[in-house]
């Protein structure tokens, strides 16, 4: 490969986390549209005047160049988009959790462009919206669907009979609902939740209810068992 | 040839800097056995002391060889303010524009969910019984990054829960600053910000 195809200009990205580097410096772990997530070194970003110091944020629209032919790339050059309002409060807070769920469950260097979309629609909806549990579990669902273990929620798992809103169905982890009486394990749940979730309307009580169960469910089956800090903290605020 | 043990485990033990790997922490040995063989016994001597004086001031939470440290001790502090900063850096940055005259709380961290960090490791509890004890307001100095600001709405909404009165510094253009040459997030920033002209 000559050194030209190892630079890759101006991508859309977000930056998912930072930490410091040697002295001056920092490595910071991206999302892109095209080329996934991907940790790269920006070089003198911590200097007391750098310029990337006011761009490189979380949660903010980025155009990124960089360049490298080892895992972690060097950054060239980074620049604001703009458009999207610093998130703050518990909106912030929310924030955080989609960095930890997408640290958790994307693997480096694999595109989703549909992902990074849907990811930057959401952080939108936490900007501008207040029902953030909602825009939770409609990302939770599109992040599941990305990574191939799309949820069947309007059809039963094995006979492949439509689902009933008023029937009550057992949720098994990599199946799917089964009636009730069909199966001994798994989360019961509501036909109706299975519905509303599949047309992500998240307005009924019950239905925001057992759908969280159920996403926290299976996230925790494809975290394998791995704890989210940020639910502890956003448990420990709700607390107050 | 062998590294000898000793130098081995100077090596080794010199990797517990942050920012310093193997090559470095061999520089550094090498440098500090066949150059400098005063300066790293006054190393040693140093970081024995310092490791041994140093506690947490009661009431600030800052290194302090005392019970309590000297500014805190000092009786010349307004103790109708308590400032939070993350670092004793920042303590000593807020002391040098000479515009703060209250009192300090340092939390020697900040909330960093992404890194494990979360509520129960930072001292929260001795800042709000600090809090009521003063009675004061709070002014929240963490930094402007995504784990300061989370940090600041985690303690507004815990003291605020107490009764306690919060404030944030305010962010910004920077004194002198030219729009022209501003960072764009910066100035962004501080057009949904903006406040009021007073007379």
């Amino acid at each position: 490969m000559t050194a030209s195809k190892q630079r890759v200009q101006e991508q859309h990205a977000f930056l998912l986390h930072s930490h410091p580097f040697r002295e001056t410096s920092l490595i910071v772990e991206i999302f892109s549209r095209e080329h996934g997530r991907l940790p790269i070194v920006a070089r003198g970003a911590r200097r007391p005047r750098a310029a990337l110091r006011g761009v490189l944020m979380s949660f903010q629209p980025l155009l990124l160049s960089w360049f490298g032919k080892g895992e972690v790339k060097t950054l060239h050059s980074a620049e604001w988009q703009g458009g999207q309002p610093q998130l703050q409060g518990t909106a912030l807070m929310c924030g955080f959790y989609l960095n930890e769920l997408l640290l958790n469950l994307l693997v480096r260097d694999d595109p989703h462009e549909a992902l990074f979309e849907y990811y930057r629609l959401t952080l939108h909806r936490l900007a501008h919206e207040d029902d953030h549990a909602a825009t939770l579990r409609c990302f939770e669902k599109h992040l599941l669907q990305e990574l191939g273990y799309a949820l069947a929620l309007e059809r039963e798992a094995g006979s492949g009979k439509p689902i009933a809103p008023d029937v009550i169905y057992r949720y098994v982890v990599e199946r799917g609902a089964l009636p009730e009486e069909a199966a001994q394990e798994g989360m019961p749940v509501r036909g109706k939740t299975l519905l509303d979730m599949a047309t992500d309307d998240y307005r009924d009580p019950l239905t925001a209810q057992q759908s969280k169960q159920l996403m926290r469910l299976l996230l925790n089956h494809h975290l394998g068992g791995k704890a989210l800090h940020t639910r502890e903290l956003i448990k420990d605020l709700q607390k107050l | 040839m062998n590294t000898p043990t000793s130098l081995e485990a100077l090596i080794d033990a010199l990797r517990c800097l942050p920012g310093v790997g193997p090559k470095s922490a061999q520089r550094m040995a090498y440098h500090l056995l066949q150059r400098d063989k005063s300066g790293a016994l006054r190393l040693a001597h140093t970081l024995e002391q310092a490791v041994g004086n140093l506690r947490h001031c009661a009431k600030c939470n800052s290194f302090s060889e005392e019970e309590v440290c000297s500014l805190c001790s000092s009786g010349k502090r307004d103790d109708s303010l308590l400032c939070v900063v993350e670092m004793p850096a920042d303590l000593l940055m807020m002391e040098q524009t000479q515009c703060y005259r209250g009192m300090y709380f340092v939390l020697m961290g900040r909330l960093s969910p992404l890194d494990g960090v979360v509520a129960r490791d930072l001292p929260l509890e001795r800042l709000i019984r600090r809090a009521q004890e003063q009675s004061c307001e709070v002014i929240l100095a963490t930094n402007f990054t995504v784990e300061g600001d989370a940090t600041a709405h985690y303690l507004a909404t815990l003291l605020r829960a107490q009764g306690i009165k919060v404030s944030r510094i305010a962010r910004g253009l920077p004194v002198g600053g030219e729009l022209e040459h501003v960072d764009s997030g910066t100035l962004a920033q501080a057009v949904l910000e903006r406040r009021e002209v007073r007379e």
